[in-house]
């Protein structure tokens, strides 16, 4: 057990810091402070990303034989922080490195691998997933989406169903999408199903985490094929699994947050205002988001090592909840008029994406369920 | 960055495991609050461990798992201090009060061979002798004596060293206290899902579900935080991790006492040897201020001030 970075570390956040500051525009923060499924910062992604790729950055911790550089998943973590602190300019695409590639490494096809990691390497691939439902939020089993084998041909399925809250399914090309392939509660399967299908129509639902984060996705009759089936048909809850697992440490918040309280501090020292009872409320946001990094590193550390997960992802991930809302209401609390005005446009930002924290890949509630279960043994 | 154990310090941990096996059982017949054991303390000088941090390959995160490790053991021994701050004053043997104010009560300053005096910036170091000190009652599990005066052969540290062993004595904290809540913690995991009410275990209610979940991500993140400030043997870290722990330990001394009824207010139930162990660390060294402040100062060095009102300040009516 040890807690430093590697001098290779250091140096490789040294350059990604360089190069975001030779590649991001003078607006940028204003621009990121729009959501990522914007227009705005999709269209961005779809250039920074191809340079980000070419500098061997962009997916450095998948194996050599599918175009990564072999890098540790330290590495990507590293780049991670660094990004996610910018304001994510891979915009939606932070979905392809962090957890549906992973997903696709794990459980794809030689032929889904062939497709769809050279498009996500390339940088410019628009991903959403398709999970929920107005039936089926926390209780994924409670979708009623299904993809149907058709009689004449044994190949293609039919979907008919409706998706809700899929972020980025305006601009995305596939969807990883959850449906129904039998009768029973986890009789589903997951499909890489292009967008341009004829049937699907997308929706998009206004909301105050921004413009393009939320969706309805309705399939009417959409065919999707066997080979665009992601593992085998009624195992789609294993897929699931997997994927929010990554999914769910998948983001490191926890360094926007920081940066974000880092601006309020100066905030108050600029005004003399920090006083004792700021500093210990800012102390003490600092110290949740310290402790979500370290469970956030503890699950990193534990998926490069192949062990099974049993709840550190959730727990992480509450933990991930606990900081933004910490620094969050730090900012509210002593320094409203950044809330509330423009004048640092990332501490807005910060706040569009700390509200979604505890509802985005799993309510918060679900985790401590899972904790309590997988770790606690609590109730089996 | 490695989360898990390297082969010497599994070795080491297992070894040690072995030691406080005697004392996981909460002592049988205990009327009173304390629960010290000498033998435990004797046990722990024989043995070697306290002076862990000195030896070869290993280091002050070793020393900090060792507290940890005895801090989750309901019988009490004097640890953190003595291998952690112990070493860098040239403390070998015995026990190692630290004290935080003068006529305050002290942990352990009855047993202590050696004290630590913290004063402002400055550590003053001595030997305890009869009539320096005061033995005290109260409900903490910890012995605890008042020291009355600054002991005859006190001398000061200097400046450098002084820092050390302030950093050192917050680290010992952070890493104590991490394993009083996963004691007390661990403890009331098995006390609800035993105990029956409404016809099923009390771990059977979300409500008690979701809390005890809260909690273990409070022990955990604890105890990583606490082994982080201990391999950086840095005062920041340091710091963060003392706040975290005397912040967080609030809630999770909160619900352990809840979950265990009125039972877990006796003295033969052994919860409170941990919650009143953390009770007394909740305050510790300044407590949630003194930690807020030392991390502040780490992290946002005092900027420049700009006196916007000034000028209209200075005109009057
Ligand atoms: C910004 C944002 C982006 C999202 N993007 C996507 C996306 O791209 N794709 C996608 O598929 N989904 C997406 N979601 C949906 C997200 O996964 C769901 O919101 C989440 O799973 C909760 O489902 P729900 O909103 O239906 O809440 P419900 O299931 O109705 O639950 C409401 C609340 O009830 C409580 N609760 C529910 N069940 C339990 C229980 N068993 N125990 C205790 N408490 C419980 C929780 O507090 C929960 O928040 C997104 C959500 C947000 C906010």
């Amino acid at each position: 057990m040890e807690f430093g970075w590697t001098e290779e570390q250091d140096a490789l956040r040294a350059r990604l810091k360089a190069f975001l500051a030779a590649n991001l525009p003078d607006d940028w923060e204003t621009t990121a402070s729009l959501s990522p499924g914007s227009q705005a910062v999709t269209d961005f992604s779809k250039v920074f990303c191809p340079k980000l790729a070419e500098e061997g950055l962009l997916a450095s911790h998948w194996p050599r034989e599918h175009g990564g550089n072999g890098a540790t998943a330290w590495d990507h973590f590293v780049i991670g922080e660094v990004l996610w602190e910018a304001g994510e300019p891979r915009g939606p695409q932070y979905y392809n490195v962090n957890w549906i590639g992973p997903t696709i490494l794990a459980y794809g096809s030689e032929e889904q691998k062939a497709l769809h990691l050279s498009r996500m390497l390339k940088g410019d691939v628009i991903w959403c997933q398709g999970f929920s439902e107005p039936s089926g939020g926390s209780d994924l089993g409670g979708i009623r989406t299904k993809a149907e084998k058709t009689e004449e041909d044994g190949n293609r399925y039919l979907v008919n169903g409706q998706k809700i809250w899929t972020s980025y399914a305006r601009l995305a090309e596939f969807c990883f999408l959850v449906a129904k392939t039998g009768p029973a509660r986890r009789d589903v399967s997951v499909f890489l199903l292009p967008m341009d299908r004829p049937g699907i129509t997308v929706r998009p639902i206004a909301s105050v985490v921004g413009d393009g984060d939320l969706h309805e996705v309705f399939f009417d009759d959409v065919e999707v094929f066997e080979h665009e089936r992601l593992g085998a048909e009624g195992k789609g809850w294993e897929v699931i699994r997997y994927s929010l697992d990554y999914e769910r440490v998948g983001i490191p918040r926890y360094a926007l947050a920081l940066r974000t309280l880092n601006r309020a501090v100066a905030e108050l020292q600029d005004e003399d205002c920090f006083v004792p009872e700021a500093e210990l409320a800012a102390a003490t946001a600092l110290t949740a988001c310290e402790a979500a990094r370290m469970l956030v590193y503890e699950t990193v550390d534990k998926r490069m090592r192949g062990r099974p997960d049993t709840g550190s992802a959730s727990m992480a991930r509450y933990a991930v909840v606990c900081a933004e809302r910490a620094v969050a209401d730090f900012v509210l609390d002593w320094t409203p008029h950044l809330f509330t005005s423009n004048d640092a446009p990332m501490v807005a930002t910060h706040h569009k994406r700390a509200i979604a924290a505890g509802l985005a890949a799993g309510a918060a509630e679900i985790q401590l369920n899972l904790v309590a279960r997988d770790v606690l043994g609590l109730g089996v | 960055m490695d989360f898990t154990l390297s082969d010497d310090q599994q070795v080491l941990l297992t070894a040690f495991d072995g030691l406080l096996d005697n004392y996981r059982t909460p002592p049988h017949g205990i009327h009173g609050y304390v629960a010290w054991d000498a033998a435990f303390q004797n046990e722990l000088d024989a043995s070697g461990f306290a002076e862990i941090a000195a030896q070869e390959g290993y280091g002050s995160l070793e020393a900090a798992m060792l507290v940890e490790a005895a801090a989750s053991c309901p019988v009490g021994v004097e640890a953190a201090a003595s291998m952690l701050v112990g070493p860098l004053i040239g403390h070998t043997s015995g026990v190692l009060a630290l004290a935080w104010q003068i006529g305050r009560p002290v942990r352990y300053l009855a047993q202590a061979q050696r004290l630590c005096i913290f004063d402002h910036d400055a550590v003053l170091v001595a030997t305890p002798a009869p009539g320096d000190w005061e033995e005290m009652s109260g409900v903490s599990a910890y012995p605890m004596a008042r020291l009355l005066r600054v002991p005859a052969d006190a001398c000061r540290l200097p400046d450098d060293l002084a820092e050390a062993v302030r950093r050192r004595a917050i680290i010992g904290l952070a890493a104590e206290a991490a394993g009083l809540v996963r004691g007390a913690h661990e403890h009331t995991v098995r006390y609800v899902k035993e105990r029956q009410q409404f016809g099923q275990p009390l771990g059977h209610f979300q409500a008690i579900q979701h809390r005890l979940a809260e909690d273990a991500q409070i022990v955990q993140a604890a105890r990583l935080m606490a082994f982080r400030a201990a391999h950086a043997d840095c005062s920041r870290q340091a710091a963060i991790a003392a706040l975290y722990v005397q912040d967080a330990m609030r809630k999770l001394i909160h619900d352990c006492h809840q979950f265990s009824g009125a039972m877990g207010l006796t003295l033969e139930f052994p919860l409170h040897l941990w919650t009143y162990r953390l009770k007394v660390l909740q305050g510790e060294a300044g407590g949630r201020a003194a930690q807020a402040h030392s991390v502040a100062s780490a992290t946002w060095p005092k900027q420049k001030s700009k006196p916007q009102l000034a000028t209209v300040l200075e005109r009057t009516i």
